[in-house]
């Protein structure tokens, strides 16, 4: 245990886990207790991924520690930590946000009952995210991955007796379970054909050719199905909305750093099998992408839910970085586009979601109309960030979208097909515009509320703080909150820091990760293209939301079945309801129950029966005439030894 | 060679003792009669213990502690039997084995 | 005249005692097992058992003829002789024999007593190659209190337990005091 690398590595997985387990079994009655025991339990891995970052940058090699857990002839499982500069950066990213949401809590839970479960909940979250993180091995990432999907299920529905959130929790981790067959029967195909599960020599068999062809293809499509569940791809991204229902510091884990940051990383780490994957499957995973990132840019432009908003801007942006991983993968580029916009957007979504959470937490509705109409500029700590963070989601210069998105358009337009281009930019338009829509809404308050949002705003009065309730889940209403608290805004500042510099720091990440920095030569055309969808975005936001004549209502108005068909979430939630009631419960469900009724019971009864008809056969035998058994057993003996004696 | 100095003198007659007894077990009704039988039948197994100590074995005194192990088991099994006995008696007023017949399959 | 000369010396009257024995064993026996009345199967018992006592006299143990003549037609005689006051009077019409009941037992006891005796006869019987001539009582004495003292004290527990089965059957159960 002398070395100080895997004794942190150690002490980043089993802390939180600790954490979880102390609270949950002794202290989870005790407030103030359970929140220092999991703050300790992720400051220490903060500081440990920090130092890590710093100290181990340059990495030649990647440092693995590891052993075969489960072997079996040819087939070696092996169980350990796998640290390269990919990890290293997740790790820190993880660590960061995990601890800032931790701290953020503090001041947006506070007085909620179930206050020691929450910070338990959010432990066991941060372990099994940096166990996907440094994990050595596939089967340990899948293992760390459905723990993910548990923590996240646990956290979801936190607020259990709300009918609408454990409904949510639920489908979050059904509809990611969905993509998880896909990944673990890739898996499958991997331990059956590669013969191991190790990521590193996975990485190195891929990048030398050494797998066949098809096989890297079935698993990679197979891996993929996986992240289409986690990171919320089409069109499994139905759970990520309605995750809403959770704590709002929680969708802020989720949405940057953890949960649906878990799909976009496992690519990044996987880059060589993807990227050698042939161009069918990049292919598909960037039509995928792309659909993803249209449906769900166009779904947040109707959005009257300030976390619906940042929760569709956080689809389209996972779209996109596996946009940018496809499309380096086709045209033999680097990861780095992908793994940046991925840093970036941590930083920058967990800011938004965080400012939303103040907002929500001051104003005790989730509709940004309202809010604005009750002032919610006047939060100024909050509002200035949420500005610097749209701006950064919108990817204008300097903030720290800006540089990220260009890598993704970038690479991008290296592909012999244009359309993915056009199609990129129209998202980055669309972003632009959805997200501006929110902050001038929030901006620039009409002096007299339209009609629809005073009843909005009425209903709200008139339901009491019940409404409030609803969405913050606990008992204070907004009156308590006079400002916003400082462990509140303190996690915002840094965030906010972090999206103004990250932008910056891009030779030196991309020196971190790649181990060299390419010289990019700046595509003008394409710098103006970008720039101009995004400014045409804030452009059309502005006439439609943010001037004095604009009517809040926005260009979409003019094309009704448009605007109603993204209003009804391009009737996703429709497709698997219907989906569900005929195909699984109309056809799957009623074998299966077939199944279940007439071969397992029925096999259960048919034993029982037999078991019971034999009695009832051989009960003759029972005549309850003593002497009689006693002949026949006395006979039987006496037979039996006269006939092997006479055999002597 | 004298007719009690033979070892199977008494093996026969163990034999015979076990046979007389098994054919009380086999054939009385009475319960009580079936447990005199079974006495018999016990005293046949001590019959021959004695005898193969008597004959075989290396030291005496064994096969006289087993066979005082069985007169105790033999009381015992005997106090038990006949308490069932009475308990049997006064539950159907018999104690005749066939007329015991609640157990019939 | 030889034959009955013999019968004046020391082992002539031995075999003349044994054959007494042998047949008091033997005829109490069938009393104790076919005489229809229940009376006379104890009588039979009690015979049968004194002559059974008469035979560990004749293999060398004269303790364990006491004991059985003590324990058996002592004890447990009697013993059977209150069950029978207990129970069925004595005065009821016994339902005749069923002929094939009869046969079978027949059957099945000269089945068992065809194949042992096959048994003992087939079987070549060998000694012990070393034998020890200690037959007195406080050998025996030793060996129950020293190497056998783990069955004696359970075989006392055993008798304990029975005392207390045998108690509470005859109470009639748990439920009636």
């Amino acid at each position: 245990m002398g070395d100080p690398i895997l004794l942190g590595c150690l002490a980043t997985v089993i802390l939180p886990l600790l954490a979880f387990a102390i609270i949950m079994i002794f202290t989870w009655r005790h407030h103030k207790l359970s929140l220092a025991i999991s703050l300790v339990a992720s400051t220490i891995p903060l500081i440990i991924a920090w130092i890590f970052f710093f100290k181990l940058a340059g990495l030649k090699q990647p440092i693995i520690y590891q052993f075969d857990w489960l072997i079996s002839d040819q087939v070696k499982v092996p169980f350990g930590f796998l640290l390269d500069p990919t990890s290293l950066l997740m790790l820190v990213i993880v660590a960061t946000i995990s601890w800032l949401v931790q701290v953020y809590s503090i001041g947006y839970m506070g007085g909620d009952p179930g206050f020691g479960r929450y910070y338990a909940f959010l432990s066991l979250f941060a372990m099994s995210m940096i166990g996907i993180v440094i994990s050595s091995g596939l089967l340990q990432v899948f293992i760390s991955w459905e723990l993910v999907g548990l923590a996240s299920y646990l956290l979801i529905g936190f607020w259990y007796e709300k009918f609408s959130a454990s409904e949510a929790g639920k489908k979050a981790f059904v509809v990611t379970r969905f993509g998880d067959i896909g990944f673990f029967i890739g898996l499958v195909f991997l331990t059956l054909y590669f013969g191991g599960l190790d990521i590193h020599s996975i990485n190195t068999a891929a990048q030398t050719k050494a797998m066949p062809q098809w096989l890297l293809t079935t698993s990679a499509l197979l891996i993929f199905c996986g992240v289409m569940g986690k990171s919320a791809q089409f069109p499994l991204h139905v759970w990520l909305p309605d995750a809403m229902e959770g704590p709002t510091p929680v969708s802020a884990l989720l949405h940057s750093a953890t949960m649906v940051a878990a799909g976009v990383y496992l690519m990044t780490r996987l880059f060589p099998l993807f990227a050698a994957a042939g161009p069918t499957a990049l292919t598909i995973i960037l039509a995928i992408s792309t659909i993803t990132l249209i449906l769900s840019s166009t779904i947040g432009m109707v959005a009257w839910d300030i976390k619906q908003v940042w929760a569709y801007s956080t689809v389209s942006q996972l779209g996109f970085m596996s946009m940018g991983l496809a499309a380096a993968g086709l045209a033999g580029g680097t990861l780095f586009a992908g793994a940046f916009h991925l840093t970036t957007h941590a930083a920058f979504k967990a800011l938004l979601f965080l400012c939303a959470g103040v907002f929500i937490h001051h104003f005790g509705t989730n509709d940004f109309f309202v809010m604005s109409a009750q002032g919610g500029r006047k939060l100024t700590i909050p509002m200035v960030t949420v500005t610097i963070a749209a701006l950064a989601l919108a990817g204008i210069f300097p903030f720290a979208g800006f540089f990220s998105k260009e890598l993704i358009l970038g690479s991008l337009a290296h592909l012999p097909n244009k359309i993915w281009l056009i199609l990129g930019l129209l998202g980055a338009f669309l972003t632009a515009y959805y997200a501006f829509r929110v902050i001038f809404v929030m901006l620039f308050p009409r002096p007299k509320p339209p009609d629809w949002v005073q009843a909005q705003i009425d209903a709200a009065a008139g339901a009491g703080h019940g409404h409030g309730e609803e969405d913050t889940g606990h008992g204070h209403g907004h009156e308590a909150h006079h400002g916003v608290p400082l462990v509140m805004s303190l996690p915002l500042l840094i965030l906010a820091f972090f999206t103004l510099i990250l932008g910056f720091c891009q030779g030196w990440l991309e020196k971190f990760l790649l181990g060299e920095s390419h010289p990019h030569d700046v595509d003008l055309v394409l710098l103006v293209a970008a720039v101009g969808c995004a400014l045409g975005g804030m452009g059309v936001a502005w006439v439609d939301w943010g001037s004095s004549k604009a009517r809040w209502e926005g260009f979409l108005r003019n094309f009704p079945v448009l605007e109603n068909f993204f209003i009804q979430k391009w009737y996703m939630d429709h497709f698997w309801r219907w989906f569900l009631n005929s195909i699984i419960y109309g056809i799957f469900s009623k074998w299966f129950t077939y199944n279940d009724r007439r071969v397992v019971d029925g096999g259960v009864d048919a034993v029982a029966l037999g078991t019971i008809g034999s009695g009832r056969l051989l009960s003759f035998i029972q005549t309850a005439f003593v002497q009689l058994n006693i002949l026949f057993m006395v006979l039987v003996l006496a037979g039996l030894g006269i006939y092997l004696l006479m055999g002597r | 060679m004298l007719i009690f100095n033979q070892l199977s003198t008494y093996l026969y007659l163990a034999l015979a003792l076990f046979a007389i007894g098994l054919y009380g077990v086999l054939a009385r009704r009475n319960l009580i009669a079936m447990l005199i039988s079974i006495e018999l039948i016990l005293n046949a197994a001590m019959i021959n213990f004695m005898a193969f100590n008597r004959f075989l074995a290396p030291h005496p005194a064994v096969g006289q502690v087993i066979t005082l192990f069985i007169m105790a088991v033999a009381a015992a099994e005997a106090a038990i039997a006949l308490s069932i006995i009475v308990a049997v008696y006064r539950k159907l007023k018999t104690i005749n084995v066939e007329q015991a017949t609640e157990l019939r399959g | 005249m030889n034959f009955l000369s013999s019968l004046t010396t020391p082992q002539g009257v031995a075999t003349i005692a044994f054959i007494m024995v042998v047949g008091a064993t033997i005829a109490g026996a069938l009393i104790a097992v076919l005489a229809r009345n229940i009376f006379h199967n104890v009588l039979g018992l009690a015979l049968s058992l004194m002559g059974v006592g008469g035979l560990f006299l004749y293999l060398n143990s004269p303790f364990v003829a006491l004991m059985e003549i003590l324990i058996y037609v002592g004890a447990i005689c009697i013993a059977i002789c209150f069950a029978i006051m207990l129970s069925e009077p004595l005065y009821l019409s016994k339902p005749p024999r069923n002929p094939l009941k009869i046969q079978g037992a027949v059957l099945g006891a000269g089945a068992v007593f065809a194949f042992l005796a096959l048994l003992v006869k087939q079987t070549k019987w060998t000694p012990a190659p070393e034998r020890s001539a200690d037959w007195s009582i406080e050998t025996l004495g030793h060996y129950l209190l020293k190497n056998y003292v783990l069955i004696f004290e359970l075989v006392s527990l055993l008798l304990l337990v029975a005392m207390l089965g045998a108690i509470v059957l005859a109470r009639g159960g748990r439920g009636s005091s």
